[in-house]
């Protein structure tokens, strides 16, 4: 079943400049923050919404949950037009913006999930059932009566999620859930939503920065860039195509005299370590090794795959964005 | 409508009050000197001289005033701070009408904080001798009619300050629009000198302003100024304010819905 339905979505701002000095009117300038976008989501994916700075990921975000309305197009959720029925819309889904808050900062967070509870018009016994089970997998048991204020940025972005979550919303947006968060708490985050998806069948859109989240959670990402959608489908074959360069890093016992290597790959220092970043469909892997070993007594060799923001930044750079 | 989640609201601002109990304390103490300071200085300026209106009477206003004092001001820039930042994002995607939820959330900051100090001060202010503190109401009828117009004009007000509200969505700064409410407030309300001491002329107006309508009504009526037979007649001009005000601001609040724009992230 089609939960999200996109048609040539539109959307432009105005942006003012401050005048400068002799001219008689402030500069107006458009952007067009999406330039007719279509796509269309199955209830119970997990989708991957990446994008550079201002490509008009939250934008889309905004729109599909209803606080802003679009210039033109036809977007359907869940059979719903959100900025039409935003009071409808909104009983039915969640949101968490990673850079703002919804819980109330001066109190423990237990109030402000009573004040969600009464929002949503939740049953108590409802509201319990699903307040314990979530406090038990995000761990948030003993926080309960902590206010806000007082947490730490990983438990906070844990409380805003369970606050996303206790009317059990069918769609769930989260836009940069893991910014600002330490190895533990990505990872927690990251099970924590791949559980929840896969046991509430919560269609969830994920906007973010971090590939590693989207490589870990997401069996399909949209790449957004100017408004436009350029990429809609499986990440490893995205990748694919940007995944042409291997790096080896290499030490040598002593002075090593790479010779002819730098004309055909790109070779840098790091301290005493070589880096040779090469393209194996242009230069041999076996070419290349035999030259490394002509060139001294080599102590160690590392061979690595590039990092995954590498690649995205080499397509972000193809796709001229 | 959604009764529950707006008396949960109520619910929540009472516990915020309770969580800064230091700033009750310190907002008791500022507004009880104000009050003695006030109340000294009419007596300094009476003193001896022929008055139309009785001492005690001036120093009962003044009371009354200080004590609710904390429902005039437009107080709540945690509303305000979200608009300017986007948090409104997040108020925007829960299923409510967002100009109700803001005007309970402004009501519940007025009439919790002030209710907290108002009991304080006014035992205090009773404890003070004829002329000095606060008189008892002139009959129990008067304060029933004082209590109502009370939480009537509060109405306007908060309708009122939610205007403030909409216009702070487009000018996104709301210090400009807070500083004008405010002047007119202070001046317009009793607060900076009781309108009760104001030419009789210049009074067949003021009292009619939104202004007059929070504190300066209920005071007339609990004194005595205001005859219990002129009750519905000040009741009936409150009621149209509230409304009338009410209106603009759901008509602005809906114009602004659509046009609204959320920067950043």
């Amino acid at each position: 079943m089609r939960y999200i339905e996109v048609k040539g979505l539109s959307k432009t701002f105005t942006v003012r400049k401050r005048k400068e000095k002799g001219q008689l009117f402030r500069e107006k300038t458009k952007v067009r923050a999406l330039d007719s976008v279509s796509f269309s989501v199955e209830q119970g994916e997990l989708v991957g919404y990446i994008g550079p700075n201002g490509a008009g990921k939250s934008t889309t975000v905004k729109i599909l949950s209803g606080i802003l309305t679009p210039d033109s197009g036809e977007v359907f959720v869940g059979g719903r037009i959100p900025w039409k029925e935003r009071r409808e819309h909104a009983a039915h889904i969640g949101v968490v913006f990673g850079q703002r808050s919804q819980l109330w900062w001066d109190v423990p967070i237990l109030d402000s999930y009573v004040l969600l509870r009464d929002i949503y018009c939740l049953r108590e016994d409802a509201w319990k059932k699903r307040l314990d089970e979530l406090t038990e997998r995000l761990e948030l048991g003993n926080l309960l009566r902590t206010p806000l204020r007082l947490l730490s940025l990983g438990q906070r972005m844990r409380a805003e999620l369970c606050g996303s979550l206790l009317h059990c919303p069918e769609l769930l947006f989260l836009d940069e859930p893991t910014i600002g968060l330490d190895a533990v708490s990505k990872l927690a985050l990251r099970d924590f939503l791949h559980e929840e998806n896969q046991k509430n069948r919560t269609t969830i859109l994920l906007t973010t920065h971090d590939m590693e989240d989207v490589a870990a959670l997401c069996s399909r990402v949209m790449v957004l860039g100017h408004g436009n959608l350029l990429y809609d489908g499986a990440l490893p074959e995205l990748l694919s195509k940007y995944d042409r360069v291997r790096m080896i890093r290499i030490r040598y016992e002593d002075h090593a005299e790479l010779g002819g290597l730098p004309e055909r790959c790109a070779v840098s220092r790091e301290g005493q370590d070589y880096l040779i970043r090469y393209e194996p469909s242009k230069v041999p892997t076996a070419w290349l090794l035999s030259e490394l070993q002509k060139a001294g007594s080599i102590r160690e060799l590392t061979a690595q795959q590039q990092n995954i923001d590498h690649m995205i930044a080499a397509m972000y750079r193809e796709m001229d964005l | 409508m959604k009764i529950k989640a707006y008396a949960s609201v109520f619910r929540m601002r009472w516990k915020m009050e309770i969580q800064y109990r230091g700033a009750m304390i310190g907002g008791v103490i500022c507004q009880v000197f104000f009050g003695l300071i006030l109340v000294s200085l009419y007596h300094a300026l009476y003193d001896g001289k022929p008055q139309s209106i009785p001492m005690e009477s001036v120093s009962t206003y003044v009371w009354l005033q200080q004590a609710f004092f904390r429902m005039l001001l437009s107080s709540d820039s945690e509303l305000a701070g979200k608009i300017r930042t986007g948090d409104i994002a997040y108020d925007l995607s829960r299923p409510l009408n967002l100009y109700g939820y803001y005007y309970v959330r402004i009501l519940a900051l007025k009439l919790m904080g002030s209710i907290m100090r108002a009991v304080p001060m006014l035992l205090f202010a009773a404890c003070l001798p004829k002329g000095w503190g606060v008189m008892l109401p002139v009959s129990g009828g008067a304060l029933c009619c004082a209590i109502t117009a009370l939480l009537v004009g509060l109405c306007c007000v908060c309708a009122l300050e939610n205007i403030t509200m909409g216009i702070t969505m487009r000018t996104l700064d709301p210090k400009g629009i807070q500083s004008i409410l405010n002047l007119l407030m202070m001046t317009l309300s009793g607060n900076l000198l009781p309108l009760t001491l104001f030419p009789d002329s210049w009074q067949k107006v003021i009292t009619m302003l939104p202004y007059a309508q929070l504190l300066d009504a209920p005071i007339r009526l609990y004194t005595g100024v205001y005859a219990i037979t002129f009750a519905p007649r000040v009741l009936l001009v409150q009621v149209m304010w509230a409304f009338l005000l009410g209106g603009m601001g759901v008509l602005l609040w809906r114009r602004n819905q659509h046009r609204l724009i959320i920067q950043g992230g």
